[in-house]
């Protein structure tokens, strides 16, 4: 899921304070379930945020509301009533939502309440791990089910660094060395192999070397009857097709 | 409470159900009848029905905003004393089973006045202590 943090209250403060009307707008989705940006913690910023302390003169007046998925423009069209009046909105969704929102409700300014930090999974109640950077080209039939471009620092494709040292990274030293977690897994699964094939240097292109990344399917709703081929190229993209 | 509704706008043409992604709809004919069927547990509402509904039939709102479902009703445990809401009587035994010991339905203010009150009667003389005195 996508994991975000709330940001500094300072922070979310300082980008609300010349507004008087302002709309907190939680999201249903990965942000509930991080504990960060759902309607709970939407309740919780509203209650913070109207002390008065935080201000120089009255602090704005707030109300709040959560839908669904924030990144989605027809639900937040057709399900997110927005106060009249309102000068702002203050949003806990993730960067996608951040922007789905001002897009359509342009031009009212929608403030992020959320820093996004990563795509990760829940290993304990309370603890997120960063597992996926969404590169575009998984690798990880080959690297035992972990992701050297998450988990290593340096995100190093083809075996550890010189500084991996007893299994631990040399950069975070408190953290495991990804290829030698590789490694170990690979050993178990007698897949060593996998360690010593060769293998084409890396296309980051569709890990975002192009540009922002679009995916069309095929058969939906006003989609086209014929996808771009994989991976999508910027060209083909500009010309439409 | 139904989540997955539709209007009266609704024909059974499938379209919901052949495009739902996580197969959260299926149909079953029988007889004259055509039911439409919805599964709670894996829709991911995600709005494909209602945005591909050639109908405009499916009410999503009903996905989005629902009343809440009754899951369990306990008996509770109260104070002997006010009648203050402690836990559930359930609760209350396994707690007295973990701590081994008799637990008392006394809110935290009647037991620390039922403290008093005992020691008084045990040791008179010795605990003039009221509520809210410190030692």
């Amino acid at each position: 899921m996508i994991v975000g943090d709330l940001k500094p209250i300072e922070e979310i403060v300082s980008s609300i304070s010349d507004f008087k009307k302002i709309l907190v707008v939680g999201c249903g989705s990965c942000v509930t379930v991080c504990l960060s940006g759902g309607d709970k913690e939407a309740r919780e910023l509203v209650r913070e945020l109207s002390h008065t302390g935080y201000y120089k003169n009255d602090p704005p007046d707030f109300s709040h509301s959560t839908i669904e998925r924030q990144c989605e423009r027809d639900f937040l069209t057709s399900y997110l009533e927005i106060p009249k009046d309102t000068e702002a909105i203050l949003s806990l969704g993730c960067g996608a939502g951040v922007q789905t929102m001002a897009n359509t409700f342009e031009p009212l300014p929608v403030i992020p309440a959320l820093n996004t930090t990563f795509l990760g999974a829940s290993e304990e109640p309370g603890v997120w791990q960063e597992q996926c950077r969404g590169c575009g080209d998984c690798v990880l039939a080959f690297t035992g089910g972990i992701c050297p471009v998450a988990k290593c620092a340096k995100s190093i494709f083809n075996g550890p660094c010189g500084g991996s040292r007893d299994g631990r990274c040399e950069i975070y030293t408190d953290v495991p060395c990804a290829w030698s977690l590789i490694y170990h897994r690979l050993k178990k699964q007698n897949n060593l192999k996998f360690m010593t094939e060769y293998r084409e240097p890396r296309d980051w292109r569709p890990g975002g070397g192009l540009g922002p990344r679009e995916r069309r399917r095929t058969g939906i709703n006003g989609s086209p009857e014929h996808s771009a081929p994989y991976p999508v190229e910027r060209d083909a993209l500009e010309v439409g097709t | 409470m139904q989540h997955f509704q539709v209007n009266d706008r609704c024909n059974g043409c499938l379209a919901c159900v052949q495009n739902c992604p996580a197969s959260a709809l299926d149909s079953v004919d029988r007889g004259e009848k055509r039911t439409i069927l919805h599964n709670m547990a894996r829709c991911a509402r995600c709005g494909t029905c209602w945005r591909i509904c050639p109908q405009d039939a499916v009410e999503f709102k009903h996905l989005l905003e629902s009343d809440w479902d009754e899951v369990a009703t306990l008996n509770l445990a109260r104070c002997k004393v006010c009648g203050e809401t402690l836990y559930t009587k359930d609760f209350g035994e396994v707690l007295s089973e973990k701590l081994d010991t008799k637990v008392d339905s006394l809110c935290p203010r009647h037991r620390e006045e039922l403290s008093r009150l005992a020691s008084v009667y045990f040791f008179p003389g010795k605990s003039r202590m009221k509520m809210g005195e410190k030692r």
